[in-house]
């Protein structure tokens, strides 16, 4: 597969403080990628190298094969941008100010603005400086998609969004993915990555800590089931502890809580020589995919 | 106005750029017309020291008097200070609210940023010399003042001009160089009353040679008002802008953004 991002051990640091050390990770095209991490993780260093707004310290940052500090110019032309915290001179109408970043890159069609800002539910004639936080995140989505780029680098894309404009926003980025776009997005919110992302990397501390399919993790993970009885037959927690893939076996008078790895056939056969009045079964959310990563280290996961 | 950086920023500062050319203008005209009030008497109460170095020393030709209050102090000063705060904001202030951010993710070369950002500040400069000019050929008849020629006084306005540019570059380039918004506002304000004073002193401090390293003595030192165009003092401020311009391209090319 094509790489469209590429970066090779790259580093920077700001003095004494760390931004990224040693990363390498490859974007491919047409896939998006969910880039997640805690607030500091060096996330939006990563993307300010790869938009050549910084420099870094060793390694190197390709996009499209081309160096992202030699050839930024032409690459900006392929790339659109949303920062982490957006921000535009406020005295001016949102359509004067995409009206102008649109003719820095030598005009944008400007029906495909206002259909963009149809969907988002943006006032294009209203000055930024009278728009809430999310609108103007709005307008920073419509620079970002209206030249329908290669690539689109967001920086936690949806923050300030309500949760309606959340989900268009999702759909657009489902739309880029569908027409051939790249995507490589930030996040620290677990849910919208989960809900369009192919591969997800997971950064701690300026290191790559994960970089798998969302199903890869998915299925490295156990899920949570929570099964409840009939008042007659409470569950007996011995038939349960020794079952194959099964961990953590909790009883509460009539509900039973544990953990399956794998398939859980096994469970089923025993829970139906009771009688269940109800049955739950929860994907661990990449939340806490990503709380495991972060707080006991890159072994936990793998492990039932 | 919307179509690059460079009409985006004359465009975006229009409001602020007419009030510095209205009060440029106004301030030349106004000091300007008092000159048929004038009479070598009416600087008697000035000590001769402050006298001279505030060229306040001959009040009896209309050159001379020009030369003193009007284009010795008032202007000079009030386009240094458009020089000042125009180069400030250019990049130190807007890299201080995130808009230069925002500008360079686009196709938007460093180096052509920090040039148009250059070329809204000189067309600032120019367009309130060229009013300065104007206002002066205004009123030359009504105010007495035609002993000085149209040559000279577009002499002086040039100068005017290359003396907001070089100090608008200065604040640009301390900014193109990382400094603060505030950081280049007050350093940049505090170098330009230096070398006012230094321009206005060293002659009666004995050192008349510190005086050449001073941007007001190739603005003012030749008297343009007296000997028409400069030329070389006026190449000094230019090449002066150009040596600090180029060092900023440099230094802003090669580094982080804040």
């Amino acid at each position: 597969m094509e790489a469209v991002i590429q970066l090779r051990e790259l580093t920077k640091t700001y003095g004494e403080r760390r931004g990224i050390a040693d990363l390498s990770l490859e974007v491919y095209a047409g896939e998006v990628l969910g880039y997640l991490g805690p607030n500091g993780a060096g996330k939006s260093t990563t993307i300010r190298l790869l938009l050549d707004l910084i420099r870094p310290t060793s390694g190197t940052a390709r996009v499209f094969g081309l160096d992202a500090r030699g050839d930024s110019v032409p690459l900006h032309r392929r790339i659109g941008y949303l920062a982490g915290d957006f921000i535009v001179p406020t005295r001016q109408s949102a359509r004067e100010c995409l009206t102008f970043l649109g003719n820095l890159r030598g005009g944008v069609p400007m029906a495909r603005v206002e259909e963009l800002a149809d969907r988002l539910e943006l006032d294009l004639d209203a000055k930024i400086k009278s728009l809430s936080k999310g609108n103007r995140q709005k307008v920073g989505l419509v620079q970002a998609l209206m030249h329908t780029p290669e690539l689109l680098v967001l920086d936690e894309p949806s923050s300030g969004l309500d949760p309606l404009v959340q989900q268009t926003f999702l759909d657009l980025v489902r739309e880029a993915r569908q027409a051939g776009q790249t995507v490589f997005m930030s996040s620290h919110i677990m849910s919208e990555v989960e809900a369009v992302a192919d591969r997800v990397a997971i950064i701690r501390e300026g290191r790559l800590v994960a970089l798998s399919t969302v199903a890869e993790l998915r299925a490295r993970t156990a899920l949570t089931v929570q099964i409840d009885f009939d008042f007659e037959a409470p569950p007996n927690a011995a038939h349960f502890a020794s079952l194959a893939g099964v961990t953590e076996v909790k009883v509460d008078g009539l509900s039973l809580r544990c953990q399956v790895n794998g398939s859980p056939d096994a469970l089923i056969k025993v829970a139906a020589q009771y009688t269940v009045t109800r049955l739950r079964a929860t994907e661990p959310d990449l939340e806490e995919l990503f709380f495991s990563y972060y707080s006991s280290g890159e072994e936990k996961v793998s492990v039932a | 106005m919307l179509r690059n950086v460079f009409t985006k920023s004359l465009w975006d500062n229009r409001r602020s750029l007419l009030g510095w050319i209205v009060a440029g203008t106004l301030l030349a005209i106004i000091y300007g017309g008092f000159y048929p009030q004038m009479t070598p008497q009416s600087v008697d109460s000035v000590p001769e020291g402050l006298r001279d170095a505030f060229n306040f020393s001959d009040m009896s030709s209309a050159a001379g008097y020009l030369a003193s209050a009007p284009f010795g102090i008032l202007v000079p000063l009030l386009v240094l200070f458009y020089g000042v705060a125009t180069g400030a904001r250019a990049i130190a202030g807007d890299e201080e609210n995130g808009l230069l951010e925002l500008v360079l993710a686009h196709p938007v070369s460093r180096t052509a940023l920090l040039l148009q950002r250059f070329a809204a500040l000189c067309a600032g400069a120019v367009a309130m010399a060229a009013l300065i000019f104007l206002g002066m050929l205004a009123i030359r008849t009504s105010a007495e003042l035609e002993t000085v020629s149209a040559g000279q006084f577009a002499a002086q306005s040039t100068a005017v001009a290359l003396l907001a540019i070089f100090f608008g570059a200065v604040a640009l380039g301390i900014g193109a160089a990382g400094g603060r918004h505030g950081l280049v506002f007050a350093g940049t304000a505090t170098v330009g009353v230096l070398s006012y004073m230094l321009n206005a002193f060293a002659p009666q401090m004995g050192a008349e040679w510190l005086q050449k390293i001073s941007p007001f003595y190739y603005y003012i030192g030749g008297e343009p008002l007296k000997n028409g165009f400069q030329w070389g003092h006026l190449a000094v401020l230019a090449i002066a802008t150009a040596l600090v311009m180029g060092a900023s391209v440099w230094r802003f090319n090669n580094r982080d953004l804040s």
